[in-house]
């Protein structure tokens, strides 16, 4: 990728500033970026200093949204926010592992010369991820439907699983990893085609076993890819909503209650919009996906070294 | 030839994983086309039976001619035209600005684009509570351009088409300016045409991402007959679900699966393209 950062605008030496022509290309995208995502992003960390109701003007209050949500016990933003970000915390650790774990081994099976019908198996993995979440739900709660679902009758059980909890995890982690392996397999698979075979023959021939391999061959060949996806696959995890409002709507007893369906109450709930507190809600969740981005590039570059 | 034999053995293995892995994940749509077609009758039977009694239409009927709590018809409609509007929008910003970052000269160029990059990539959630109010101040709220127009803004399309022309000779360009061409004639006549591959991918995603889309929908439209499909499904376990009519609860999950399933199917190799993009690797 770095070459194309740079291949044709060093050796311009009189370049000229920005013109009426370069705005007629670059214009119309620009406007709707500084409309949709800079203004925006600008006025979200600027209302979560505000007492604002979404419509009226903000009033500055500094930052008691942020003392109430993060130091104030008796607070309900401060329960709100502590209880949506644990169980989204448990959303991402439940999930995003073997959103990694589940596709790597689909590919390294798929890579098996003697399997055949890969296009096959890979459509089968993939369909589900481009099925709307709130489809995908209705489906799985008959899947999980204590008298009508298969789950119950194969397994002869009578597990009320949308109310009770594990169930409730189990059903929604279910569904997600439904949704979310697919495309983590294509880009470890197309990755892996690029490997050599001469790499594999020569490690046979040294004695490797398919785990040494794969260890030694396989992972260190797609690092870029598997840091790709999982710095994407965990950002996506935290902004988790759809699943736990359609499967659980964040019972039992808001055990299931993520950070974004606070969020998203607070400021479009019924009642009085309390937009400020959810925006600096919404700033902190921002700054934790950045973090754990962040430290996980550390990580995968440390030990890539 | 003890290779051989392990080679066997671990191809089994494969398949007979596979082989498990496929059912369960396919059991889901499978369930829910057979239970489509089953009466109510038929669906409160316990006990596992994948197939109806008998195959009835009914479901689809009473969906399909729902007009008023959950006029799936209109709400297939509305999302058809917000996501093509959306994709075909989009597909005409991407490429021009592509074009000027790529393959026009200005000061400050790469700066500006790289800027405007990391500034997209902090994460959008911070941004809903104010696009809201945005949208709200425009008067779109509950009208489609609520949801077809504040994605536009987004880089991560720009990159990825950037990249793609950037990856076209310089000479291109050159040899047609020296004909006599301006930039609007090398952008239609010689670009265009070129990238048409990129578009295509990058196209067919801002289409499935925008059929899939479901919190931005619900919360700027909130009028029944405006919701999009996907926004509109979160109604149906109030209308069916609770008064156990699982039949047209699955018929029209089935009918909101079709569009971007069928995407798929025909699309399959762009599909495939558009993730190895994503990710930088050579396809």
């Amino acid at each position: 990728m770095e070459n194309s950062f740079d291949n044709d605008n060093t050796q311009h030496k009189n370049r000229k500033g920005i013109k009426f022509k370069q705005w007629v290309f670059i214009g119309p995208h620009f406007i709707f970026f500084v409309v949709f995502i800079l203004f925006p992003m600008i006025y979200g960390f600027y209302a979560s200093f505000t007492k604002w109701n979404l419509i009226g003007s903000p009033s500055w209050v500094g930052l008691e949204n942020y003392e109430a949500i993060l130091m104030d016990p008796t607070s309900s933003f401060y329960s709100q926010f502590r209880n949506g970000l644990v169980n989204t915390l448990i959303f991402v650790a439940g999930t995003v592992p073997l959103q990694v774990i589940i596709p790597l081994v689909l590919a390294v099976m798929l890579q098996h010369k003697g399997v055949k019908g890969k296009g096959f198996f890979q459509a089968i993995f993939y369909i589900p991820g481009l099925i709307s979440v709130t489809a995908a739900a209705l489906v799985w709660l008959l899947i999980f439907n204590p008298r009508l679902g298969p789950v119950n009758n194969l397994l002869g059980s009578n597990v009320t699983w949308a109310v009770n909890q594990p169930y409730a995890w189990i059903i929604i982690f279910m569904m997600t990893l439904w949704g979310a392996i697919g495309g983590n397999m294509v880009i470890y698979r197309s990755a892996m085609s690029g490997i050599s075979n001469d790499l594999y023959e020569a490690a046979e021939i040294d004695g490797a076993t398919s785990f040494v391999k794969f260890f030694k061959i396989t992972l260190p060949t797609i690092k870029f890819p598997l840091l790709y996806t999982i710095v994407m696959s965990t950002a996506a995890a935290f902004n988790v909503y759809a699943q736990p409002l359609m499967v659980t709507s964040g019972g039992p007893e808001q055990s299931t209650f993520v950070l974004m369906m606070y969020i998203r109450n607070l400021a479009f709930g019924q009642g009085q919009s309390v937009a400020g507190m959810a925006a600096a809600m919404s700033i902190l969740l921002g700054i934790v996906i950045v973090i754990i981005a962040a430290f996980q590039f550390r990580l995968m570059y440390r030990s890539s070294k | 030839m003890a290779k051989s034999r392990s080679f066997r053995l671990t191809k089994w293995a494969c398949y007979i994983l596979l082989t498990i892995m496929a059912a369960i994940w396919l059991l889901p749509v499978i369930y829910a086309l057979t239970t489509s077609f089953k009466s109510q009758s038929d669906v409160m039977q316990t006990g596992f039976r994948l197939l109806p009694a008998s195959w009835i239409m009914d479901n689809y009927v009473r969906v399909l001619s729902n007009t008023s709590s959950a006029p799936i018809v209109r709400w297939f409609f509305n999302s058809l035209f917000i996501s093509t509007t959306h994709t075909l929008l989009m597909m005409v910003f991407v490429s021009l600005a592509a074009f000027g970052y790529a393959r026009m000269d200005f000061k400050y160029r790469d700066t500006m684009f790289f800027t405007i990059l990391a500034i997209s990539m902090f994460p959008a959630v911070v941004n809903i509570i104010p696009n809201y109010m945005i949208v709200h101040k425009l008067g779109w709220v509950n009208t489609p351009l609520a949801v077809i127009m504040p994605g536009l803004g987004g880089v991560g399309n720009v990159f990825l088409v950037r990249q793609f022309m950037q990856g076209l000779p310089k000479s291109y360009d050159e040899s047609a300016r020296m004909d006599g061409a301006n930039d609007f004639t090398i952008y239609f006549k010689i670009i265009l045409p070129l990238i048409k591959p990129v578009l295509i991918v990058t196209s067919i995603f801002s289409f499935t991402g925008s059929w899939n889309d479901f919190l931005w929908p619900t919360i700027v439209l909130n009028n029944v007959d405006q919701l999009t499909i996907t926004a509109g499904l979160q109604l149906l376990q109030d209308i069916y679900g609770n008064y156990m009519v699982i039949g047209q609860l699955m018929a029209s999950a089935f009918l909101a699966m079709i569009p971007t399933s069928l995407l798929f199917i025909f699309a399959q190799k762009y599909f495939i393209e558009s993730l190895n993009l994503n990710t930088g690797i050579k396809g």
